[in-house]
Protein backbone atom coordinates (compact mmCIF):
# COMPACT_ATOMS: atom_id res chain seq x y z
CA UNK A 1 0.00 0.00 0.00
CA UNK A 2 1.66 3.58 -0.69
CA UNK A 3 0.60 6.00 1.86
CA UNK A 4 0.10 9.04 -0.54
CA UNK A 5 -2.69 6.67 -2.60
CA UNK A 6 -5.95 6.88 -1.06
CA UNK A 7 -7.05 4.12 0.81
CA UNK A 8 -7.97 1.35 -1.79
CA UNK A 9 -11.15 -0.09 -0.25
CA UNK A 10 -12.95 3.07 0.02
CA UNK A 11 -12.45 3.86 -3.78
CA UNK A 12 -13.56 0.00 -3.93
CA UNK A 13 -16.48 0.62 -2.49
CA UNK A 14 -17.05 4.03 -4.36
CA UNK A 15 -16.87 2.53 -7.21
CA UNK A 16 -19.03 0.17 -6.73
CA UNK A 17 -21.94 1.97 -5.41
CA UNK A 18 -21.37 5.16 -7.49
CA UNK A 19 -20.62 5.30 -11.36
CA UNK A 20 -17.00 5.10 -11.97
CA UNK A 21 -16.65 8.51 -13.08
CA UNK A 22 -18.61 10.23 -10.91
CA UNK A 23 -17.08 13.56 -10.07
CA UNK A 24 -17.81 13.08 -6.41
CA UNK A 25 -15.03 10.59 -6.03
CA UNK A 26 -13.18 12.38 -8.25
CA UNK A 27 -13.58 15.32 -5.81
CA UNK A 28 -12.49 13.15 -2.47
CA UNK A 29 -9.12 12.02 -4.59
CA UNK A 30 -8.03 15.73 -5.30
CA UNK A 31 -9.55 16.19 -1.79
CA UNK A 32 -6.42 13.53 -0.50
CA UNK A 33 -3.97 14.23 -2.64
CA UNK A 34 -4.19 17.92 -1.50
CA UNK A 35 -3.41 16.85 2.11
CA UNK A 36 -6.35 15.55 3.90
CA UNK A 37 -6.01 12.31 5.84
CA UNK A 38 -6.89 8.86 5.11
CA UNK A 39 -9.64 9.25 8.29
CA UNK A 40 -11.35 11.88 6.57
CA UNK A 41 -11.13 10.12 3.09
CA UNK A 42 -13.35 7.33 4.85
CA UNK A 43 -15.33 9.86 6.67
CA UNK A 44 -16.24 10.98 3.57
CA UNK A 45 -16.64 7.91 1.59
CA UNK A 46 -19.30 6.69 4.25
CA UNK A 47 -20.70 10.17 4.16
CA UNK A 48 -21.14 9.79 0.16
CA UNK A 49 -22.59 6.11 0.57
CA UNK A 50 -24.95 6.84 2.67
CA UNK A 51 -26.27 10.07 0.49
CA UNK A 52 -26.15 8.11 -2.63
CA UNK A 53 -29.05 6.18 -1.83
CA UNK A 54 -31.10 9.65 -2.00
CA UNK A 55 -29.29 10.14 -5.43
CA UNK A 56 -30.00 8.56 -8.73
CA UNK A 57 -27.25 5.40 -9.91
CA UNK A 58 -27.05 3.70 -12.99
CA UNK A 59 -26.53 0.31 -11.97
CA UNK A 60 -24.41 -1.87 -9.25
CA UNK A 61 -20.80 -2.43 -10.61
CA UNK A 62 -18.90 -5.73 -9.31
CA UNK A 63 -16.53 -5.01 -6.49
CA UNK A 64 -12.99 -3.95 -7.61
CA UNK A 65 -9.85 -4.53 -5.18
CA UNK A 66 -7.46 -4.91 -7.75
CA UNK A 67 -6.60 -2.32 -10.86
CA UNK A 68 -7.60 -3.90 -14.00
CA UNK A 69 -6.42 -2.50 -17.49
CA UNK A 70 -7.89 0.85 -18.01
CA UNK A 71 -10.98 1.93 -19.84
CA UNK A 72 -10.52 1.38 -23.52
CA UNK A 73 -13.62 1.35 -25.25
CA UNK A 74 -16.42 3.17 -23.22
CA UNK A 75 -19.53 1.28 -24.08
CA UNK A 76 -22.58 3.32 -24.10
CA UNK A 77 -24.83 0.27 -22.80
CA UNK A 78 -23.52 -0.94 -19.79
CA UNK A 79 -23.34 -5.05 -19.24
CA UNK A 80 -24.68 -5.10 -16.12
CA UNK A 81 -28.70 -4.47 -15.62
CA UNK A 82 -30.26 -1.20 -15.24
CA UNK A 83 -31.92 -1.70 -11.70
CA UNK A 84 -34.80 0.35 -10.20
CA UNK A 85 -36.44 0.19 -7.02
CA UNK A 86 -35.26 1.87 -4.29
CA UNK A 87 -32.56 0.84 -2.05
CA UNK A 88 -33.37 -2.38 -0.93
CA UNK A 89 -33.09 -3.60 -4.66
CA UNK A 90 -29.33 -3.58 -4.43
CA UNK A 91 -29.18 -5.34 -0.87
CA UNK A 92 -28.88 -8.86 -2.85
CA UNK A 93 -26.13 -7.62 -4.87
CA UNK A 94 -23.55 -10.91 -4.27
CA UNK A 95 -19.81 -9.60 -3.35
CA UNK A 96 -18.90 -13.25 -4.17
CA UNK A 97 -19.80 -14.92 -7.10
CA UNK A 98 -22.27 -17.59 -6.58
CA UNK A 99 -23.48 -15.95 -2.51
CA UNK A 100 -25.68 -13.73 -2.45
CA UNK A 101 -24.94 -10.48 -0.19
CA UNK A 102 -28.00 -10.34 1.57
CA UNK A 103 -27.73 -14.08 2.14
CA UNK A 104 -24.48 -13.36 4.09
CA UNK A 105 -25.72 -10.24 5.58
CA UNK A 106 -28.72 -12.20 7.31
CA UNK A 107 -26.46 -14.85 8.88
CA UNK A 108 -23.81 -12.76 10.00
CA UNK A 109 -26.89 -10.71 11.43
CA UNK A 110 -28.74 -13.80 12.35
CA UNK A 111 -25.92 -15.53 14.17
CA UNK A 112 -24.71 -12.42 16.26
CA UNK A 113 -28.14 -11.87 17.42
CA UNK A 114 -28.71 -15.81 18.14
CA UNK A 115 -25.19 -17.11 19.59
CA UNK A 116 -22.79 -14.57 19.81
CA UNK A 117 -20.23 -17.01 21.23
CA UNK A 118 -20.13 -18.50 17.52
CA UNK A 119 -17.17 -15.77 17.27
CA UNK A 120 -15.37 -16.68 19.97
CA UNK A 121 -16.01 -20.33 18.27
CA UNK A 122 -14.55 -18.73 14.70
CA UNK A 123 -11.86 -17.05 16.05
CA UNK A 124 -10.38 -20.01 18.12
CA UNK A 125 -11.10 -21.79 14.72
CA UNK A 126 -9.07 -19.66 13.21
CA UNK A 127 -6.17 -19.72 15.84
CA UNK A 128 -6.28 -23.57 16.11
CA UNK A 129 -6.46 -23.38 11.99
CA UNK A 130 -3.14 -21.32 11.96
CA UNK A 131 -1.45 -23.46 13.92
CA UNK A 132 -2.24 -26.74 13.05
CA UNK A 133 -0.86 -25.09 9.43
CA UNK A 134 2.66 -24.13 11.21
CA UNK A 135 2.91 -27.78 13.03
CA UNK A 136 2.69 -29.44 9.41
CA UNK A 137 4.48 -27.18 7.57
CA UNK A 138 6.82 -27.61 10.05
CA UNK A 139 6.65 -31.31 10.42
CA UNK A 140 7.11 -31.51 6.02
CA UNK A 141 10.28 -29.24 6.16
CA UNK A 142 11.95 -31.80 8.82
CA UNK A 143 10.62 -35.08 6.92
CA UNK A 144 12.47 -32.90 3.81
CA UNK A 145 15.41 -32.10 5.19
CA UNK A 146 16.07 -35.57 6.25
CA UNK A 147 16.03 -36.70 2.29
CA UNK A 148 18.12 -33.99 1.24
CA UNK A 149 20.99 -35.58 0.17
CA UNK A 150 25.05 -33.78 0.82
CA UNK A 151 24.68 -32.09 -2.67
CA UNK A 152 21.07 -30.52 -2.21
CA UNK A 153 22.57 -29.59 1.55
CA UNK A 154 25.55 -28.23 0.18
CA UNK A 155 23.18 -26.31 -2.98
CA UNK A 156 20.82 -25.02 0.18
CA UNK A 157 23.14 -24.27 3.14
CA UNK B 1 -47.56 37.50 -6.31
CA UNK B 2 -45.25 34.59 -7.74
CA UNK B 3 -44.65 31.70 -5.33
CA UNK B 4 -41.41 32.25 -3.66
CA UNK B 5 -39.10 29.38 -3.77
CA UNK B 6 -38.04 28.55 -0.33
CA UNK B 7 -34.02 27.10 0.22
CA UNK B 8 -32.82 25.94 3.23
CA UNK B 9 -29.78 27.32 5.17
CA UNK B 10 -27.43 24.40 3.40
CA UNK B 11 -28.83 25.06 0.00
CA UNK B 12 -28.34 28.64 0.06
CA UNK B 13 -24.23 28.34 1.21
CA UNK B 14 -23.99 26.27 -1.65
CA UNK B 15 -25.50 28.21 -4.07
CA UNK B 16 -24.11 31.70 -2.77
CA UNK B 17 -20.34 29.41 -2.63
CA UNK B 18 -20.86 29.15 -5.93
CA UNK B 19 -21.68 32.54 -7.24
CA UNK B 20 -18.71 33.62 -5.39
CA UNK B 21 -16.10 31.32 -7.62
CA UNK B 22 -15.04 31.08 -10.95
CA UNK B 23 -15.55 27.68 -12.44
CA UNK B 24 -17.11 26.24 -9.48
CA UNK B 25 -17.04 22.84 -8.99
CA UNK B 26 -17.31 20.25 -5.92
CA UNK B 27 -13.98 20.74 -4.54
CA UNK B 28 -14.10 24.44 -4.46
CA UNK B 29 -17.60 24.63 -3.27
CA UNK B 30 -17.37 22.51 -0.42
CA UNK B 31 -13.92 24.99 0.42
CA UNK B 32 -15.95 28.28 -0.12
CA UNK B 33 -18.47 27.43 2.12
CA UNK B 34 -15.80 25.53 5.00
CA UNK B 35 -13.65 28.86 4.60
CA UNK B 36 -16.31 31.56 4.86
CA UNK B 37 -18.95 29.75 7.27
CA UNK B 38 -16.76 27.54 9.83
CA UNK B 39 -19.16 24.88 8.77
CA UNK B 40 -17.99 21.45 7.56
CA UNK B 41 -19.35 19.82 4.25
CA UNK B 42 -19.46 16.48 3.73
CA UNK B 43 -18.95 15.95 -0.22
CA UNK B 44 -21.66 13.31 -0.10
CA UNK B 45 -24.48 15.72 1.12
CA UNK B 46 -23.10 18.62 -0.58
CA UNK B 47 -23.49 16.51 -4.40
CA UNK B 48 -26.87 15.36 -3.01
CA UNK B 49 -28.13 18.90 -2.49
CA UNK B 50 -26.54 20.04 -6.07
CA UNK B 51 -28.72 17.80 -7.51
CA UNK B 52 -31.92 18.65 -5.81
CA UNK B 53 -31.03 21.99 -6.73
CA UNK B 54 -30.48 20.78 -10.40
CA UNK B 55 -33.33 19.22 -10.22
CA UNK B 56 -35.45 22.27 -9.22
CA UNK B 57 -33.67 24.06 -12.08
CA UNK B 58 -32.02 26.62 -9.64
CA UNK B 59 -28.44 25.39 -10.71
CA UNK B 60 -26.75 23.86 -13.90
CA UNK B 61 -23.86 21.21 -14.75
CA UNK B 62 -21.87 20.45 -17.16
CA UNK B 63 -18.84 17.61 -17.15
CA UNK B 64 -15.04 18.86 -17.78
CA UNK B 65 -12.43 17.12 -19.03
CA UNK B 66 -10.93 13.83 -16.83
CA UNK B 67 -7.72 15.02 -15.08
CA UNK B 68 -4.93 12.85 -13.94
CA UNK B 69 -4.92 14.68 -10.17
CA UNK B 70 -8.14 12.91 -9.93
CA UNK B 71 -7.54 9.76 -11.02
CA UNK B 72 -9.29 10.10 -14.45
CA UNK B 73 -12.42 11.38 -13.07
CA UNK B 74 -13.85 14.46 -14.76
CA UNK B 75 -14.95 17.36 -12.71
CA UNK B 76 -18.78 18.54 -12.54
CA UNK B 77 -18.76 22.07 -12.93
CA UNK B 78 -22.34 24.16 -11.64
CA UNK B 79 -23.72 27.09 -13.01
CA UNK B 80 -26.35 29.25 -11.26
CA UNK B 81 -29.13 29.76 -13.35
CA UNK B 82 -31.33 32.60 -13.51
CA UNK B 83 -34.09 30.70 -11.27
CA UNK B 84 -31.38 30.19 -8.72
CA UNK B 85 -30.52 33.52 -8.50
CA UNK B 86 -33.97 34.73 -7.78
CA UNK B 87 -34.39 32.20 -5.29
CA UNK B 88 -31.47 33.62 -3.57
CA UNK B 89 -32.72 37.12 -3.49
CA UNK B 90 -36.21 35.59 -2.63
CA UNK B 91 -34.44 34.00 0.72
CA UNK B 92 -32.39 37.19 1.44
CA UNK B 93 -35.96 39.09 1.11
CA UNK B 94 -37.53 36.80 3.31
CA UNK B 95 -34.50 36.74 6.15
CA UNK B 96 -34.18 39.94 5.90
CA UNK B 97 -37.68 40.83 6.23
CA UNK B 98 -37.73 38.21 9.56
CA UNK B 99 -34.92 40.33 10.78
CA UNK B 100 -36.23 43.21 11.29
CA UNK B 101 -38.66 44.16 14.38
CA UNK B 102 -36.72 41.38 16.43
CA UNK B 103 -36.04 43.24 19.24
CA UNK B 104 -33.53 40.93 21.09
CA UNK B 105 -31.15 41.00 17.69
CA UNK B 106 -31.16 44.79 17.56
CA UNK B 107 -29.75 44.49 21.19
CA UNK B 108 -27.25 42.41 20.52
CA UNK B 109 -26.50 44.73 17.54
CA UNK B 110 -25.75 48.08 19.64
Amino acid sequence: MIPNDPPRLALSLLSRWLPDDDPLTGDLVEEFAAGRSRLWFWRQTFSALGAAWERPRVGVRPLKLVDGPGRVDPDPTPPWPERSGGPLAYLPASPVNGVGGLGILAAIVLLTVVVPQIWLLVGLSLVAGAGLGAVLTARTVLRMHRHWTPDIRRVLT
Amino acid sequence: MPRATHLNDFELMLLLATLRVDEAYGVQIAREVEQTTGRRVLMGAAYTALDRLEARGLVSSRLGEPTAERGGRAKRYFTVTPSGLEAVRQTRQALETLWTGVAQLQEKRT
